[in-house]
């Protein structure tokens, strides 16, 4: 039996294989297209300030963001910022993914839970939540805990609603099957809500990724002697403005890493979702 | 004495929040024997799937005595297994585990589960494609997944609700030839639903006419055909004499 599968499989791979034998710029069209925007973009970014003078105090040109940030990993400077922020950042997300998405499950099915909690986490989905990184540095200090608590502040609320959303969107069909076939409560929270929610919990990490960053950002912003965020406003203090790009470039590219990531994570999880 | 399965005046009427009730069924009484094939056809709407769905137990009627073996139904047990029409497949479980699934519920160990699915996969037609996710098979297969999911459960009674209205004609022909088959080397008692009065002929020992909504048997026809089943038979002139009977039975409650 194990034999026949592999032989299929490795059968439909070869077919893949010969379907796609197309040149490299045809199957990677795609990223050549967006990676030549990027180019062209710091292209046009040097080649104005080639022709424009400018104060260097205000502005930069990558040249020299990328001298400044050759320097700043020389002095090992960026990656402890970045090692500093990367703790409430995990933490705050993590844990905002361990309340949200029972939360979004329970919000979903429970039709009375949802009726009752909606409105209340509209309110805060909706609202500029980081308001309130002043109050949390005051209750929290200026160490991990509060700037933790920004970040799950800011990144719960994508995964409420994601896993919400994907209760209310899961077949009904399937809840029959399971309760025909004598599953009770528990079982369909396991066996269908669960799988069910989870592409949707994916978007939502998504979401929570860029509102995360925003938070330790935030949060490093208002009180911090360290991280990324911290690292940024003081030099844009100091008038160090290759540097500061040079920190605001690499927080861009994590969080497109990270987005990314967490894209191709999907693909690579869920292999029932590819025919869909 | 109490038949096999027993139904006796069972009322259900459905109230949808923004709209007027809904009578399904009225005074719905039906009789069927142990190990019998018997297909119900009706208008749409006339509430036949609702019916299966009373007998499966996921909905309760509002009045009226339904039994199974002498027991009267509250509830799903693993003495009824529903095929359904649109498969009803967990996308992320694999034909394997799909079929499992409800021996799981049931708490069935694992290494028994295993050999219960090889089994029934075998019968299904299916071997080779234990590892192969629902998106991967024809409609065909993913029913045979489905027969076969029902199947595991060892249930007395196999309720089937369109079960190849999903599929296409030719597809459609096989798989009854296939249900056939497993029915004779199964010995289940099934209850057929379907819009086909061929396909209602070709598999049953009765067919019930319903009446358009409120439903209730309008009419039953014993066919007399031999068995097994010969593909042929449907062209046969018994046959046709009793499709023409039967959709003059059933025209007058369609309305278009």
């Amino acid at each position: 039996m194990e034999t026949s599968t592999v032989e299929t499989s490795t059968l439909a791979l070869s077919a893949v294989d010969a379907s796609s034998r197309r040149s490299f710029a045809e199957r990677y069209r795609g990223f050549l297209f967006g990676a030549l925007a990027v180019v062209l973009f710091f292209a046009a970014w040097q080649a104005i300030f080639l022709i424009v003078p400018f104060n260097p105090l205000f502005m930069s040109k990558p040249s020299l963001i990328a001298a400044g940030f050759v320097d700043l990993i020389g002095s090992g400077d960026l990656v402890h910022d970045l090692a500093v922020s990367a703790v409430p950042f995990f933490l705050g997300l993590f844990a905002a993914a361990i309340v949200g998405v029972p939360l979004g499950i329970v919000m979903g099915w429970r039709v009375r839970v949802g009726y009752a909690l909606d409105p209340l986490m509209t309110v805060f989905y909706a609202s500029p939540l980081v308001a309130l990184a002043p109050l949390f540095v005051i209750f929290f200090g200026v160490g991990v805990a509060g700037k933790a608590i920004i970040v799950f502040t800011l990144s719960v609320f994508p995964f409420i609603f994601n896993a919400c959303a994907g209760v209310r969107a899961a077949d009904h069909l399937l809840i029959n099957v399971v309760r025909s076939l004598g599953g009770g409560e528990r079982d369909l929270y396991v066996k269908v809500l669960f799988p069910s929610v989870l592409p949707y919990i994916v978007a939502g990490a998504r979401i929570a990724v860029g509102r995360a960053l925003i938070g330790v950002l935030v949060g490093e912003f208002f009180a911090a002697s360290e991280g990324i965020g911290y690292a940024i406003s003081r030099f844009g203090d100091l008038f160090a403005i290759d540097r500061m790009f040079g920190c605001i470039l690499t927080v861009m590219a994590i969080a497109v890493i990270l987005t990314e990531g967490i894209r191709w994570a999907e693909r690579a999880a869920f292999p029932w979702r590819i025919g869909q | 004495m109490t038949a096999y399965i027993q139904g006796r005046n069972v009322n259900l009427t459905f109230r949808p929040p923004n709209r007027g009730p809904v009578r399904a069924l009225s005074n719905f009484d039906i009789d069927v024997e142990e190990g019998e094939f018997l297909s119900i056809v009706g208008p749409s709407g006339c509430g036949k799937s609702t019916f299966l769905n009373i007998l499966l137990g996921l909905i309760k009627p509002d009045s009226g005595e339904l039994s199974l073996h002498g027991k009267k139904i509250t509830g799903p047990g693993s003495d009824r297994a529903m095929v359904f029409q649109e498969f009803g497949l967990l996308p992320w479980r694999t034909v394997q585990n799909n079929i499992e699934l409800g021996l799981e519920l049931k708490k069935v160990p694992a290494a028994k589960r295993r050999a219960i699915a090889a089994r029934l996969v075998e019968l299904v037609g299916l071997g080779g494609f234990e590892a192969h996710y629902p998106h991967e098979l024809s409609g065909g297969m993913k029913q045979r997944v489905g027969l076969a999911r029902a199947l595991a459960m060892d249930p007395d009674v196999l309720l089937m609700d369109e079960p190849f209205a999903a599929l296409d004609a030719q597809t459609r022909d096989l798989m009854q030839v296939e249900l056939l088959r497993i029915w004779r080397e199964a010995k289940k008692t099934v209850l057929f639903v379907t819009h086909q009065i061929d396909e209602a002929i070709y598999l049953s020992d009765r067919v019930m006419v319903m009446s358009k909504r409120p439903g209730r048997a309008k009419k039953i026809f014993a066919i007399k055909l031999p068995r097994p089943r010969e593909y042929e038979m449907r062209v046969m002139p018994e046959f046709n004499s009793l499709k023409l009977e039967i959709w003059n039975t059933l025209k007058d409650e369609i309305a278009i």
